[in-house]
């Protein structure tokens, strides 16, 4: 079994019509045993920033611990906020620092321009290989379905409401034919002046 | 072959430890204590690597007094766990790393009881009860089904019997009986060991 | 086989249950394929029976791989007024989920029921064999079989093939002259009497529960709720276990099945339970 199944995740990102949203599973397992069912795989990177990180459970604690150490740093050296593109290549390069040894997560980043308030969402693999889409991304023990999800339900310029309903019963669906995600989920939508964080009643086998 | 277990109740945290120290096939020890105390209100129960884990708990544990004496206030639970995490991802990525499990339990003024599951590989989980090692596989459901929110003392050691019980009629490997210790707001209690009762399979 | 007596035709090496590739070839099909249908199996070309089949398609350097469906939950127990038979629904490939609605008990007959883990093949198949026995054995006797004799055939069936890579963990549940009976059966040739039984990688939660609270003297009520009730917890730790949970009782009169019931309606119906009662 592969390193990144290793605790099972689920995550994906989506754009909508001046908003953006981020959803993941709440699973902590250890290869079959489902251990805790409140993990936390989303971490706030601003307040319109927002990382998901699946892959090994103990990676996803170091990488966002370092991450946030790094914004941190960015932020009172620059004194203004990051731009999502800019908080990307930061990871991009955090992870890339660990290509003989890499950590073994995936992010998923999704955000809005501190100024323009332009959507932004991108995906990486683990040694930091960014991929920026205009539609979705997904990462996770069960990419392949999240992709059949997504590929079917999402369209252009969804209003929040929307996009809320379409990524939630895209990620939903995905991991219930998934063993190792699942057991609940959270959603972010994130939109110029607010963000909603729903909780999601789920299957929880 | 070890087993931890935890069970935070409404003002406290009841730890319960089996108290085999093995080498190969031989039992060297029956009364082996798997906990350390890290400051008045911090317990942790460690297993894993042998060596490892004496060698990792007592350096967390010295570590965590030492922040102590050079600040003049303690760590709470919650940092303590997670300095304790960063510890052991550290060592994780280096040439030789500790394979230790550990359960934290901690009693802070504010935020009051709490109890922590780090695997050896350094994932934190703040969690209402947890188990360590083979034992969860037979322990868990049972915790799931009978585990209650503000559980007294009475309760959290009936559920501890309850888990017990099932380890020793279901896991053949024979843990022996538990060391017990409770950590509340006047800090860390000895409650002596238990031993299941013995039973015959159905 | 009474025809091919009848009109005398000879069938060479009649106790094998294998055609060596030798005497006919992979896959061509011989006389003995279409009168003793399927009770004898052809062997790969090149694969020696001593080794055993088992790592030609399980080894690591394989390049054939058989996926067996290792994850389940099945249980069953007696009580007063029969046995209660309780499974999940889940089938799996590796970590991804290939069905929520397999049946996972089989019903060998109105008084015989088997249940299905491991290799969802070989048990479906070899029990689909003990029942066409089991009939024989019924027209032949006048008389249904004991259930400790069809699950020994079952067993003696499956240790003939020991080594061969068959993966089943079958519990083989009736009623009969003696009342209520339960075996546990397996690909290695165990076969053991007993009170209760669970089988499956969900198999180690759901004795928890059941062992804290089964006793002899259940009500019929409170033994379906065990049963739903352990099914339940070990699809909720296990990964590999899920779906539905089907519930049969086997009674005097024969098996009838009690319920088919969502996991997730369970698993929100238990917690409100535990939030009223505080």
């Amino acid at each position: 079994m592969s390193i990144l199944a290793y605790n099972g995740a689920a995550i994906m990102a989506m754009k909508g019509k001046n908003c953006v949203a981020i959803a993941a599973d709440r699973r902590f397992g250890i290869q079959a045993q489902t251990v805790s069912m409140d993990f936390d795989k989303i971490f706030e990177m601003g307040p319109n920033l927002y990382i998901g990180l699946p892959g090994l459970a103990t990676d996803v604690q170091t990488v966002q611990n370092r991450l946030k150490f790094r914004l941190n740093l960015y932020e009172l050296r620059e004194n203004r906020r990051i731009k999502p593109k800019t908080f990307m290549s930061m990871v991009s390069n955090l992870l890339y620092e660990r290509r003989f040894g890499p950590y073994f997560v995936e992010p998923v980043i999704a955000g809005l321009d501190p100024k323009t308030g332009e959507p932004y969402i991108a995906s990486m693999d683990l040694i930091g290989c960014p991929m920026e889409t205009n539609d979705f991304v997904v990462s996770g023990t069960c990419s392949e379905q999240m992709y059949g999800m997504c590929e079917s339900l999402w369209e252009p310029d969804l209003e929040p409401d929307d996009l809320f309903e379409t990524i939630s019963q895209a990620l939903m669906n995905a991991f219930d034919r998934d063993a190792v995600s699942g057991w609940g989920a959270v959603v972010y939508i994130i939109e110029k002046d607010k963000v909603t964080k729903k909780m999601l009643k789920t299957r929880q086998d | 072959m070890e087993c931890l277990i935890g069970i935070q109740g409404k003002d406290f945290v009841l730890i319960a430890t089996d108290t085999i120290s093995a080498r190969s096939v031989v039992a060297m020890k029956d009364d082996h204590d798997k906990m350390y105390p890290l400051s008045d209100n911090l317990l942790m129960a460690v297993c894993g690597e042998a060596g490892d884990s004496i060698q990792f708990s007592e350096y967390i544990a010295k570590n965590v007094q030492l922040y102590k004496m050079r600040n003049g206030y303690e760590l709470s639970p919650r940092a303590a766990a997670n300095f304790t995490r960063r510890n052991m991802a550290e060592s994780l990525r280096s040439s030789r790393s500790h394979l230790v499990n550990l359960l934290i339990a901690g009693y802070d003024k504010d935020e009051g009881p709490s109890l922590f599951f780090l695997d050896y590989l350094a994932s934190l989980n703040k969690m209402p009860f947890a188990i360590h090692g083979h034992g969860s596989l037979f322990a868990l459901s049972i915790m799931d089904k009978y585990y209650e929110k503000d559980l007294d003392f009475a309760g959290a050691s009936a559920l501890l019997m309850k888990c017990i019980t099932e380890i020793q009629k279901r896991f053949i490997v024979n843990l022996g009986k538990f060391r017990v210790r409770i950590v509340d707001k006047d800090g860390i209690h000895d409650k002596g060991t238990v031993a299941p009762e013995p039973v015959v399979a159905a | 086989m009474a025809l091919a007596d009848v009109c005398g035709f000879k069938l060479g090496n009649e106790n094998s249950y294998f055609i060596s590739s030798e005497e006919t070839g992979l896959g061509v099909p011989s006389l003995k394929d279409a009168l003793r249908m399927s009770e004898n199996f052809t062997v790969p070309c090149g694969v020696n029976l001593q080794d055993g089949i088992n790592t030609a398609f399980t080894g690591t350097d394989s390049k054939v791989k058989i996926q067996f469906d290792h994850g389940t939950t099945t249980l069953a127990f007696k009580f007063q007024h029969g046995v209660i038979v309780a499974v999940d629904s889940r089938a799996t490939a590796g970590p991804s989920i290939e069905s929520q609605t397999v049946k996972k008990v089989i019903e060998i007959n109105p008084y015989l029921l088997g249940t299905m883990a491991g290799g969802a093949a070989d048990c479906m198949y070899w029990e689909r064999v003990l029942a066409s026995q089991c009939r024989v054995y019924e027209l032949r006797n006048k008389e249904r079989i004991s259930v400790a004799a069809a699950s020994k055939l079952l067993a003696n069936i499956v240790y003939d093939f020991k080594g061969m890579g068959l993966s089943m963990g079958t519990m083989i549940v009736g009623w009969d002259k003696k009342g209520p009976a339960l075996y546990y059966v397996d690909s290695d040739g165990e076969r053991l009497v007993g009170q209760l039984f669970s089988v499956g990688s969900g198999s180690v939660y759901a004795y928890g529960v059941l062992d804290s609270d089964y006793r002899w003297d259940l009500t019929e009520q409170e033994a379906y709720d065990l049963g739903r009730r352990a099914i339940y917890h070990a699809t909720h730790r296990d990964a590999y276990s899920g779906g539905v949970v089907n519930l049969y009782h086997m009674k005097k009169t024969g098996w009838e099945k009690i319920s088919q019931t969502d996991t997730a309606e369970l698993h929100y119906q238990y917690a409100a339970e535990k939030a009223g009662k505080k």
